[in-house]
């Protein structure tokens, strides 16, 4: 399906500049059209962000690839070692999807935190992770909890670690002839414990800054863990020195206050109009203390 | 007949002060208003502005070819095509400008996003697509953007001397007052730097312009008043007002920023004269955070001093604010010093007052326009209580005028007769335990959790009448139909105020017939009479006394032909529920609509010489001003860990004299309150230094929400005021005692840490970090120090051969003189007439209003001395002090209380 929204100007109240509109059935359809616009097509999922931008003229692609038709990108799977979510997977339907719930609470919990009730009804998973805003929690997710990258064009199928598919701020390692059809998050046990706290003016607002993660504890020790800021930095940012100071620690010999600072080396905030990187690195310090002590039931210092 | 009948003719059904269903709600909670964009012309085409890439520059090159040979495209206008048609862009006040204001730019660019070219298509995308290929070239100059930059830069407009667009009041605080502050026990300086704030209605601006026949125009825009766009287009195009026709039937908000047409609805316009065809311009909502007018930025001073119990010894103010490039009015903010002090007992208060020019977007008028002096006087209060160990309550209770001390006049000079601030902060307190609070508060700080309370009053002059050209009485035209219905046709206009509500329960109340049969009709200019709308918290006030006094006067009439149909004394004769009733006699019980069929169709049984129909109109001309009074008081805890804020209960104490319907009330309040969160927490419009709006979205601009806001409890006090039916305004209250009351509550909260030195708006939760930590957390003290702040400097452009002196003649100061007085509501022409003998001066003054003598003025030299006495705005004697030289003069006036404005002029030709 495909129609030139030009000659139509004339009868329809459109807003955005002028674009071709195709509607692939398959994901090869899909990348034969990317492969074919040579870097002048956008694909579009949920819409929750590409519409505004389309309307205020600040994306003007010449061909929109809409893949809501595409039924092999859509719902959540069980796949060797994990789960595979849907690129087209809404961001609504992830919240009740049983597996999901089962299987991993840690991604649940910040899907609950993308945008609102509204918007989560026609954004989608892939969606998100694919525009990597900075101060989004999909993204974040993924890197923390290490999760894979399912990326198709019509060169075949490459798999990319979240960790390596952020580059800055709107960029990913996605090629103009790749689209994004999946996401397999790893097997995290029954049990684990999840690591969220967002900082966010209102709920559904972009987050000032966030962290998310999860963790596995065994014999009163550290296990496993995987931890990610959002809002901190150019993309999402895995707090690798937190994370190696944590692994293998027994519980009792964990000074929050000590990982905080670690955590808060990792990040790379910037000062915006809402707040200063100041204010990041105070509050990043003072959350992940918090949400740490909280999480593995530590004593506050006395 | 019974106990139901009272005995002024009227029955016991009353409807002012009733929580009625709003008219206006079932056509607009259906989704079936009809706003501008839902009007469509056959015929109609779109427009879309190309507008300025840069703050400042020389235009070098428009080209627009490109977009002209775009399919759809009928026309691409610029500055010197629309110039065919002039019009003279003028203020609120209906007064010009001293800089040349274009709808599109003109040779040289002011600020981010001007409208430069003017694109007409078949479709908006259409219009979009071709305006974005117009090439805009220009010679970009380094922009002023800040207060701080325009009083040290060159000026932004050429042939002007400085950036001052506005300017009153004295630099230097005089002696005696230097004096009353040097002795006081507490000498006290509060500095508030207010943000830049977008009204940001929910429908934006919008305009259809349609011209019908050579010279008549039709405009559907969303305004303010559809009676005050159509006279000021008519002064604007100088067209008979005949001519114009406007429509606004519903408006999704406005707030002051669509008090009358600008750059763009005016461009529209011109263009809709020029082409013929009807056109439509839709502002988009980037549009309407980048390229509409705004509001508010500003920084004030004010210092105070107190003796030793807290009592006020005196107090000076400066006021500084941002007018942008082009402001709908150039503007001081006068209104500011008038009422920072009116509540109190202040002996003595001087001040100076600027608006500045900036290359930023115009200042329009936003909710409580001098909304800076509640905010700066009661977070000084509060400042002043905590240094003096004298607690909130106890220092306002020492300074408020009460009712027993009136009548009173003000430090500048108003009148006090029935101003109830500290009574509404009494009655708010029977409502709240403030000892029970400091309780849980000192026990929650036990516990790591930071309560705070925080109290404001303030006084709000509302219903203004009779001083300045827009602000008229109001008209009232009410008819019982033959069929017994009512209608009226009122000079309201409702920006979402519900004046169809509120003024059909004026009339069914002094009519006698039920709410439900009387219809109000407004917003068309073509119905009614002159009102410049809602402006100035007014409508309820002055259109609702004169809704009543025009049913009254029909009820009379509706007796008279009862009592002579029906055979009985007219003072007998009651309305009740659309029934006409003689006492003591139920079987004489006729409905409403028989006497109207008689009235109207049936002359010869009226009584003789009595005009058939049921109609009646009323203008009503209230008193000057009146005073609404109100105490708030709210609660916050502050999150120590994030320096985030969260209200938990707030009151209001509010005297709006009579309610009309308890729900309206209630809502502009909660309305103006959310303004005022907003305004503390979330608003922010900032510009970078090349002067780019940096919040172009709703990303980045946060409104409240309905989350940020809480439930709101109400006390309501009701003094009647003196006007009929004893309203006082209460539309811009909130957005004025707001914000003191939340930032208040916020500094207590934040007490044992510190006090916020220099309040600057928004508090964010960095800036409040800044207090907790006792450290530069946002970054705030580092962008306000003066190593920022680069001052500006630019090769001012040349003046206009026209305007420089041509040789100095040696003429001295007797003759005519063309000068500009520059008043706080706009720059004022007058001509001049000297007549000197020796040292003795007389002349007279003369403007469009009239012409007045003086004499007794003195000449030494080339200076000139003389004192006039005027009636208006307000009775003051303007004392006069000017210098010639040459073919120029120069000079002051010294308008008593408040301060001194510029003269400048040259001699008449």
């Amino acid at each position: 399906m495909s129609w030139r929204a030009g000659p139509s100007r004339r009868s329809i109240a459109l807003k955005p500049a002028p674009f071709d509109y195709v509607r692939p059935a398959s994901v090869r359809e899909a990348c034969g059209i990317l492969a074919e616009a040579g870097g002048g097509a956008t694909v579009i999922a949920g819409g929750q962000t590409l519409m505004p931008l389309l309307n205020l003229r600040m994306s003007q692609p010449f061909i929109l690839v809409d893949i809501a038709g595409i039924e092999d990108i859509q719902g959540v799977s069980a796949v060797p070692g994990g789960l595979r979510v849907g690129a087209m997977t809404r961001q609504a339907d992830g919240l009740t999807d049983a597996l999901l719930a089962a299987r991993l609470p840690a991604m649940v919990m910040a899907l609950e935190h993308v945008g609102h009730h509204q918007t989560r009804n026609r954004g989608t998973v892939g969606g998100s992770i694919a525009l990597g805003e900075p101060a989004a929690e999909m993204p974040a997710t993924a890197v923390a909890l290490g999760a894979t990258m399912e990326i198709a064009s019509l060169r075949g199928i490459r798999q990319v670690a979240a960790a390596d598919f952020y580059l800055g701020p709107y960029m990913t390692a996605l090629e103009p002839d790749e689209l994004l059809t999946g996401v397999i998050y790893p097997h995290w046990p029954e049990g684990h414990l999840i690591l969220f706290r967002e900082v966010a003016r209102r709920p559904g607002d972009f987050a000032l800054l966030g962290m998310t993660g999860a963790a596995v504890l065994e014999n009163g020790a550290v296990a496993r863990i995987g931890l990610a800021w959002f809002g901190m930095g150019p993309t999402p940012i895995r707090m690798v020195q937190a994370e190696n100071a944590l692994l293998g620690q027994a519980l009792t010999d964990i000074d929050p206050d000590v990982v905080a600072r670690l955590a808060v080396a990792d990040a790379a905030p910037f000062n915006d109009h809402h707040v200063s990187a100041e204010y990041r690195r105070t509050v990043g310090h003072r959350i992940f203390r918090r949400t740490l002590r909280e999480a593995f039931g530590l004593k506050e210092a006395a | 007949m019974n106990a139901e009948i009272s005995g002024h003719g009227l029955g016991a059904s009353r409807w002012i002060g009733k929580r009625v269903p709003r008219k206006e709600d079932p056509r607009l909670l259906t989704g079936r208003g009809q706003f501008v964009d839902d009007v469509v012309l056959p015929g109609m085409l779109h427009v879309a502005f190309a507008r300025s890439p840069v703050a400042c520059g020389r235009i070098i090159s428009i080209d627009r070819e490109a977009a002209q040979q775009m399919p759809g495209v009928h026309a691409v206008l610029t500055a010197a095509d629309i110039a065919a048609r002039p019009i003279r862009m003028l203020s609120f006040f209906f007064t010009e400008a001293e800089i040349a204001i274009a709808p599109l730019a003109d040779g040289h660019v002011s600020y981010l996003g001007e409208p430069v070219a003017l694109v007409v298509a078949e479709s908006r995308a259409m219009a979009e697509d071709a305006a974005a290929l117009v090439e805009i070239a220009c010679e970009e100059g380094q922009p002023i953007v800040s207060i701080a930059q325009a009083r040290t830069g060159a000026p932004i407009h050429p042939g002007m001397d400085s950036n001052i667009a506005a300017e009153i009041g004295d630099e230097e605080i005089d002696e005696e007052l230097e004096q009353r502050l040097a002795a006081s026990a507490l000498r006290i300086r509060q500095k508030v730097v207010h943000q830049r704030i977008s009204q940001a209605p929910m429908e934006t601006r919008g305009v259809i312009a349609s011209r019908d026949g050579p010279e008549e125009l039709t405009l559907w825009i969303t305004c303010q008043s559809p009676h005050l766009v159509a006279r000021w287009v008519s002064l604007a195009l100088d067209l008979p007002d005949s001519a114009i026709r406007v429509i606004a039937k519903d408006v999704g908000g406005a707030f002051g920023l669509k008090n009358h047409p600008w750059k763009e609805e005016c461009a529209v316009i011109v263009a809709a004269l020029l082409l013929g065809k009807p056109l439509k311009w839709i502002e988009d909502r980037y549009e309407a955070l980048t390229a509409s007018n705004q509001a508010r930025e500003a920084e004030m001073t004010l210092e105070a001093g107190f003796d030793a119990e807290g009592r006020l010894t005196g107090s000076h103010g400066i006021y500084d604010c941002n007018n942008g490039a082009f402001p709908q009015g150039a503007d001081s903010n006068i209104a500011v010093h008038m009422f920072v002090w009116a509540a109190y007992r202040q002996p003595a208060y001087a001040f100076v007052s600027r608006g500045w020019y900036t290359n930023t977007n115009g200042l329009a008028a936003y909710r409580g326009p001098w909304a800076m002096e509640s905010l700066v006087r009661e977070t000084l209060l509060d400042k002043a209580g905590r240094r003096l160990g004298i607690d909130p309550v106890e220092i306002r209770r020492r300074n408020l005028v009460y009712l027993a001390d009136q009548p009173a006049t003000s430090s500048m000079g108003i009148p006090l007769e029935d101003i109830t601030p500290g009574e509404c902060l009494e009655k708010l307190l029977q409502h709240f335990d403030m000892a029970q609070f400091r309780r849980e508060q000192a026990k929650a700080r036990s516990e790591g959790r930071y309560l705070g309370v925080g109290i404001a009053a303030y006084v709000e002059p509302t219903g203004s009448a009779g001083s300045m050209a827009p602000m008229t009485g109001e008209l009232a035209q009410v008819r019982i139909e033959p069929t017994g219905k009512v209608t009226a046709t009122m000079s309201t206009h409702s920006q979402g105020h519900g004046t169809a509500t509120t003024m059909a329960q004026c009339i069914a109340d002094r009519l006698g017939v039920r709410y439900e049969d009387v219809t109000v009709f407004e917003g068309d200019s073509s119905r009614g009479g002159f009102g410049p709308g809602a402006a100035g918290s007014r409508q309820g006030v002055i259109a609702g006394g004169a809704a009543i006094r025009c049913s009254e006067l029909l009820a009379d009439k509706v007796r008279t032909v009862a009592a002579h149909l029906l055979n009985a004394s007219p003072d007998s004769v009651v309305l009740s529920d659309g029934m006409v009733h003689v006492e003591g006699a139920p079987e004489m019980t006729r409905p409403l609509s028989e006497i109207a069929a008689i009235a109207y169709g049936e002359p010869d049984r009226l009584p003789p010489d009595l005009e058939t129909g049921l109609e009646m109109q009323f203008r009503y001309q209230p008193p000057p001003m009146t005073f609404t009074s109100a105490a708030h008081l709210a609660i916050v805890e502050v999150d120590a860990e994030t320096g985030f804020v969260t209200i938990l209960r707030w009151i209001s104490s509010e005297d709006c004299g009579t309610v009309i319907n308890p729900a309206v009330v209630e809502g502009q309040i909660s309305g103006g309150l959310a303004q005022a969160i907003g305004m503390v927490l979330l608003e922010d419009m900032p510009y970078d230094a090349h002067g780019n709006p940096l919040a172009a979205t709703f990303k980045d601009y946060l409104l409240p929400g309905i989350g940020d806001v809480p439930v709101f409890e109400f006390v309501h006090a009701n003094t009647p005021s003196r006007t009929i039916g004893g309203m006082r305004g209460v539309g811009e209250g909130g957005a004025i005692i707001g914000p003191p009351t939340l930032v208040n509550a916020i500094a207590d909260a934040l007490s044992p840490f510190g006090e916020i030195e220099e309040l600057v708006l928004p508090l964010t939760p960095a800036r409040i970090l800044d207090v907790i930590e006792q450290r530069d957390v946002s970054g705030t003290s580092k962008a306000n120090s003066p190593v920022a702040e680069t001052p500006v400097t630019l090769s001012p452009e040349p003046v206009p051969a026209e305007d420089v002196v041509q040789g100095v003649s040696a003429a001295g100061p007797a003759g005519d003189w063309d000068m500009v007085l520059k008043t706080p509501m706009g720059p004022q022409a007058m001509q001049a007439h000297f007549d000197v003998e020796g040292s003795a001066l007389r002349g007279y003054l003369a403007a469009p209003e009239g012409r007045q003598e003086f004499r007794g003025g003195i000449v030494e030299g080339n200076r000139l001395r003389f004192d006039l006495k005027v009636e208006k705005p307000m009775k003051i004697t303007l004392k006069y002090d000017l210098e010639v030289s040459g073919d120029a003069i120069a000079g002051k006036c010294k308008m008593g209380m408040f301060g001194s404005a510029k003269v400048t002029g040259k001699r008449a030709p």
